[in-house]
């Protein structure tokens, strides 16, 4: 009895919370050493700590618990067990490090070819092909071939794209293999790493997940495959573009193929937002339909970098940064704040109490966290979001710097509920 | 679905009523994902079946369970069987007009 059930497919615990704790670590220590680059940030001063940082949110933050998610939601999007716990292992052990040589690398300002960075470039990229394999491998025994599960698989290949790029950059620097600044191939490896990695592996998942948690039904899926195919032909088309004309018509045509692809995604999931079941948001979804708002703003500020309006002339480089912060500190790190509240006290709730119910009172799922924390911080997150775009057109560092302290209490308070539901004591009373 | 029940299964309802689902936080008749209940006194035998709101459930294993437990423990000596089905597809129609005023729908 019973096939298309997950949890019987579901990881062992043990595989996804590191994933989560060591998540929330970054994200505090990215939040306060954001505090000491907010003047390079306003100033638009890329330099070696600018990058150590974002490579900890990236890294660290974002891609460490998208890892931990996937590995949890693999069997409910795909409906087979994850191909190998022990591939997971490894593979968090070596980005964990991988990211912290390569941070430590970067904020140490030797960018050139050192062997830390080298080492940790490899460690991120073993890493990755880890994931991947162990994604593909996965999807491989899957029955369910669903356009869902083929924006998983295409993320996974972007993403090897995009650890390869970074890599060969650093070898670049000092061999000079191909006559191209790297800038322009920083530019590749940063458009593919947004946009082929993190949003094709946002949209399979979410797409997934939104009207699962909306309990919404009857939605159009075509949606989501018109999606696909511009988002793919655009990214592919942006990526030639740059490479071999870097032409501002040509880059805002294909900006424009990208934005429709991911209009069709949002239209899908504002569909299953309007046929919710479920009126009343619970703050993991309040999180998720803010992430959404964040994208919109995301997608404003990406297409006005790809214009060239003589107006707009002294804010490119400005335009530039708030595109990447709207999208790394706004959409992303919203959707992993709600998401962690829909996903984690069921990991840790199923563990605990999966032998229980019926034989005893326990609490729910929303019970192992505190919502008036988790309502804080969604308050402190709007803040630090608005206030650091408001620093970067202001160049005024006092902001950026009230900016960084409302991020730093941000991850305190995200990192105390996950803390509060992976250490959450059974707690068992009798029925009558 | 869910007609013609006979008295001690329409008590088996109501004792699967006490059944939560853990996301949408009511019990899992009023969202209906009770299609049948048979009851067979010679026999010794319960059977539900079930659905749920979507495939992948990340908690169906654990409702099932849950409907397994609370049966047998107000029916000790049957044998109770929970079958999971996927036709007819579970919609937001099926929510009993209870269950459609606790969600506000």
């Amino acid at each position: 009895m019973n096939a298309g059930l997950s949890t019987k497919n579901a990881p062992s615990p043990i595989v996804v919370l590191p994933h989560y704790a060591i998540g929330s670590i970054a994200f505090i220590i990215a939040s306060v050493l954001l505090f000491f680059i907010s003047g390079d940030i306003i100033k638009t001063n890329l330099n070696p700590q600018v990058l150590s940082v974002t490579h900890i949110f990236i890294l660290g933050w974002i891609t460490l618990i998208i890892f931990g998610a996937l590995y949890q939601l693999i069997p409910v999007v795909m409906e087979v067990k994850l191909y190998s716990e022990i591939l997971a292992h490894i593979s968090l052990v070596t980005m964990v490090t991988g990211a912290a040589m390569l941070s430590y690398s970067f904020w140490n300002t030797y960018i050139v070819g050192t062997l830390l960075l080298q080492v940790g470039g490899s460690a991120i990229l073993i890493s990755v092909i880890l994931f991947i394999v162990n994604v593909v491998m996965s999807a491989i025994k899957s029955k369910q071939k669903t356009i869902e599960n083929t924006f998983i698989l295409t993320a996974a290949i972007w993403l090897l794209f995009t650890v390869s790029i970074g890599i060969f950059i650093t070898i670049n620097f000092a061999k000079h293999y191909i006559d191209k600044s790297n800038f322009d191939l920083l530019k590749i490896h940063a458009q593919i790493g947004l946009i082929g990695w993190f949003m094709m592996l946002v949209i399979g998942v979410a797409s997934t997940l939104m009207p699962m948690f909306f309990i919404a039904h009857k939605l159009n899926k075509t949606y989501l495959k018109l999606s696909y195919f511009l988002t793919n032909g655009g990214l592919i088309l942006l990526m030639l573009s740059l490479y071999f004309f870097d032409n501002t018509y040509i880059l805002f045509f294909t900006g424009l193929i990208i934005l429709s692809g991911i209009s069709f995604f949002i239209k899908y999931n504002y569909d299953a937002y309007k046929k919710r079941l479920r009126k009343k948001l619970d703050i993991g979804m309040k999180l998720s339909v803010l992430a959404f708002t964040l994208l919109f703003s995301t997608l404003v500020f990406g297409i006005l970098s790809l214009t060239n309006f003589d107006f707009l002339s002294d804010f490119y480089t400005k335009i530039r940064i708030a595109y990447g912060v709207s999208l790394i500190l706004g959409f992303f790190t919203s959707l992993i704040l709600g998401q962690m509240y829909k996903t984690l006290p069921f990991i840790v709730w199923l563990q605990k109490y999966q032998d229980k119910v019926g034989k005893f009172k326990i609490p729910m799922p929303a019970n192992l966290y505190s919502e008036k924390v988790a309502n804080a911080h969604y308050y402190t997150f709007i803040s630090a979001f608005v206030l650091l775009i408001v620093a970067i057109f202001t160049e005024l560092q006092i902001i950026a710097q009230i900016s960084a302290v409302l991020f730093i209490i941000t991850s305190l308070l995200y990192s105390y509920n996950t803390f509060m539901i992976i250490f959450h004591k059974e707690n068992l009373k009798p029925l009558k | 679905m869910l007609e013609n029940l006979s008295n001690t299964e329409q008590e088996i309802l109501n004792v699967i009523k006490t059944v939560i689902d853990p996301e949408v936080e009511i019990n899992i008749v009023d969202l209906g994902l009770i299609y049948n209940i048979t009851h067979k006194e010679t026999e010794k035998t319960i059977h539900v079946l079930a659905t749920l709101s979507a495939r992948g459930c990340p908690v169906g294993d654990t409702i099932l369970n849950h409907i397994k437990v609370v049966v047998e423990s107000n029916w000790s000596g049957y044998e109770v069987e929970v079958e999971l089905t996927w036709e007819p597809q579970w919609t937001p129609e099926m929510i009993t007009p209870e269950g459609k005023a606790v969600l506000n729908m």
